[in-house]
């Protein structure tokens, strides 16, 4: 049904899984689900989230903005909401992000957005860029 | 005529909630559901807290016998895309006609904390998961037959921050395919006035119908029980005073409901209540009548 991926390909993800890694887990505690949306999310990783929720917060947060499972932990989401409204980035958690594939789980996101199985990410956002946004929702 | 009729008709709608019984009885349900004669529809909830109980189908399709219309309450926590859409496919079947997409409380908060969570979708992508199979198809695009047509639901909880987001993402929901979105409950009369003036600015009442929660509480001490032990709950320390300076409490948490009830009964925008007697479903036909919502 799905372009599964080839034996090459798994290797070749399998490589740069873990140049990917060894460069995003340090600075964003990346969770390698190899659908990477931190572009959208003010560059916080939203897979952080015990729920793993990719569309904004669920409806636990407590007072304060910390975490329903992990008190001691901020909700992840109140700090992508507060960032990208900082970072002028708040369009872009308008949009419904797709269920997540989990075929693509520990694979590669670079390699992912090069064989067209993800968007690319939206790193810079111009005017035109936010412009465009705002009328596709 | 059915909820979304009714809805979409544009009539005052009152829908209410019900936790099935930890047990295989159907008699709980029976005794239950005799106290919601007066409301549009019930919701049944599935497996709230993460505690285990009778099944939300079955329930709805026994209350559906019972001539009352039910709401299923779906959540992401225990089961996955696959298991999802065919559970739908045969609520459907069954004669259930409207679904709650939730995410679900966290399966720790349960009694069973060591079992493994699922959250294969989230709230807004079942929501659009419903759509898609309203449409004729499943979420792998391969086509349903004969397809279900499903009135979508979703929850909100104005309550929790961060909250401008929170009211962008109702509108994600909405975009979804929610068709009506019922509250958490409201103890926090002017927060929510506020909330639904953020609503109203983007126009969102008008996309889908909003339900306020209700929720009677029996004692300033399950009023504390709620603040601590249900996350994202915001209740005003004056509500505390009152329950507890109360001589009969029970009757305080009664007249708080109605108060709130009548307080935001002409609200603009608001379409609706949702009420949540829990562990208190008898009082519900007296909340109905002394706050004006049912006049027999």
């Amino acid at each position: 049904m799905k372009n599964r991926m080839s034996v090459w390909e798994r290797r070749l993800s399998h490589g740069l899984c873990l140049l990917e890694d060894a460069m995003k887990k340090p600075v964003f505690r990346c969770q390698s689900c190899g659908e990477c949306i931190l572009s959208h999310t003010a560059f916080i990783c939203s897979q952080r989230c015990p729920k793993r929720m990719r569309n904004g917060p669920c409806g636990g947060t407590r007072e304060g903005g910390f975490c329903e499972v992990y008190p001691e932990r901020k909700c992840i989401w109140t700090l992508i909401a507060r960032r990208s409204a900082l970072l002028r980035r708040s369009v872009l958690l308008l949009r419904i992000e797709r269920a997540h594939d989990w075929e693509l789980e520990k694979t590669s996101a670079w390699l992912n957005v090069f064989r067209k199985r993800i968007e690319p990410p939206v790193l810079l956002m111009g005017k035109k860029k936010r412009h465009e946004l705002e009328r596709e929702n | 005529m059915n909820l979304r009729e009714k809805i979409e008709s544009g009539r005052f709608v009152i829908t209410a909630e019900i936790g099935p019984p930890v047990g295989a009885g159907a008699e709980p349900l029976h005794k239950k559901a005799v106290h919601f004669r007066g409301v549009d529809a019930v919701n049944i909830t599935d497996n709230q807290t993460a505690i285990v109980r009778m099944s939300s189908i079955a329930c709805a399709r026994i209350l559906l016998e019972q001539g009352i219309e039910p709401v299923i309450q779906v959540t992401c926590r225990d089961r996955n895309r696959i298991a999802i859409q065919s559970d739908l496919l045969g609520a459907w079947a069954l004669g259930i006609q409207n679904v709650l997409c939730l995410t679900g409380d966290f399966q720790t908060f349960g009694n069973h904390p060591e079992s493994r969570g699922v959250f294969d979708l989230d709230s807004i992508q079942l929501a659009a998961a419903v759509r898609g199979m309203n449409e004729g198809r499943l979420m792998s695009g391969d086509e349903i037959k004969d397809p279900p047509r499903f009135f979508i639901g979703a929850a909100a909880n104005p309550f929790a921050e961060p909250f401008d987001f929170r009211i962008e993402r109702l509108g994600k929901k909405m975009k979804a395919g929610a068709g009506f979105i019922q509250t958490q409950p409201v103890f926090d009369i002017d927060h929510f006035r506020r909330w639904m003036e953020g609503l109203r600015s983007r126009g969102f009442h008008k996309r889908a119908a909003i339900l306020a929660g209700i929720m009677p509480v029996k004692s300033a001490k399950a009023l504390a029980h709620m603040e601590k032990e249900v996350p994202g709950m915001r209740i005003p320390g004056e509500l505390f005073d009152r329950m507890e300076k109360a001589a009969d409490p029970k009757e305080e948490g009664v007249r708080i409901a109605i108060e709130t009830i009548r307080d935001l009964r002409s609200l603009e925008g608001l379409a609706g209540f949702h009420l949540m007697p829990l562990m208190w479903e008898s009082i519900t036909p007296r909340l109905l009548q002394e706050s004006g919502l049912r006049s027999s």
